[in-house]
């Protein structure tokens, strides 16, 4: 039996957020690992269609530069 | 079908900062010719970007809104704007949901809430920043000239105002990793804001943020060579 990840409750359907903005990178960055990669949904307790809003809303903002693809270069 | 659009383009002022005015002019200029109407015009103002692209640093964001028949191909031909001009280093279009717009409704509607938030990003950039500096060789390791570990956390620092995003303390970590990567945006006292729209809710109370353009720029100039070859291969999308 694999160890349960600290699932959280997503905090995304707590602030009633019904649509994610790209623009907003402070909530974005909760969603990255210190790679720069998604949260997987079991870790972070988004539904579905959020974590689909999420990952659409992360694609645009690191399109646009304002969060990195990668990360764990020299930090 | 009437759609509305948004166009997010990031235009590259290292050489020349009036590149801005001629090609959001011009831009505007296509849509209008096109058919379309102009509803927002936002420009953010230079940001340091989290990655360079064609070896900038940093870039001018400009957003515009309008509205266009579907039939009318406005994003198309935009977007071949964008791709001969050679000032323009990226750039999004897409149509607004209605979802988006519902959005927009209810932060206006709890305007102080956002408020709140959009003015605590400034901040957590620059109180974080002397704690980055010496976290930055040792990975995640707190700072021991830091008076408590919890310093490093942005939030904790941030003043009392903000409601929404309270404390986090899972993340000081990880939060003390990326905040160097996401620039604070850009103060534009200069400009006139459109009242209720979040970005613009930064620039009028924004005053401890006065001081960030310099920082951004200084970390620009130190700022690590992060993956070009991946900024090549984005540059054709959308």
């Amino acid at each position: 039996m694999l160890k349960p990840r600290k699932k959280r409750v997503s905090r995304l359907s707590e602030s009633g957020i019904i649509w994610v903005d790209f623009r907003d990178t402070k909530l974005l960055v909760r969603y990255l690992n210190e790679q720069g990669k998604i949260v997987p949904r079991r870790t972070s307790g988004n539904t579905a269609q959020q974590q689909r809003q999420l990952a659409q809303a992360i694609k645009r903002a690191r399109h646009l530069a304002l969060l990195p693809f990668v990360s764990d270069i020299q930090r | 079908m009437q759609k509305l659009y948004c166009t997010i383009f990031i235009v590259d002022v290292s050489q020349n900062p009036e590149e801005v005015d001629t090609v959001t002019s011009r831009i505007v200029q296509l849509i209008e010719d096109h058919g379309g109407v102009i509803k927002r015009q936002n420009p953010w103002g230079k940001r340091r970007l989290a990655y360079p692209i064609r070896k900038k640093t940093s870039g001018y964001y400009v957003e515009i809104e309008f509205t266009a028949h579907s039939h009318l191909n406005i994003p198309k031909i935009i977007e071949q704007e964008y791709r001969l001009n050679d000032r323009v280093l990226r750039y999004l279009t897409y149509v607004v949901t209605p979802e988006e717009l519902r959005q927009r409704e209810l932060n206006a509607k709890q305007g102080k809430v956002t408020a709140a938030r959009e003015v605590s990003r400034p901040a957590p950039a620059r109180t974080s920043k002397p704690a980055e500096d010496a976290v930055q060789a040792p990975e995640a390791a707190p700072a021991a000239s830091e008076p408590a570990p919890e310093t490093t956390e942005p939030e904790s620092s941030a003043p009392a105002p903000e409601t929404t995003e309270a404390p986090q303390p899972a993340e000081a970590a990880s939060s003390t990793e990326t905040s160097n990567e996401t620039p604070s945006v850009e103060p534009k006292p200069a400009e006139t804001p459109e009242p209720g729209e979040e970005t613009a809710t930064t620039e009028a109370p924004a005053t401890p943020a006065e001081s960030i353009p310099e920082t951004v720029k200084e970390e620009a100039a130190s700022s690590p060579e992060e993956t070009p070859e991946k900024t090549e291969t984005t540059e054709e999308q959308s």
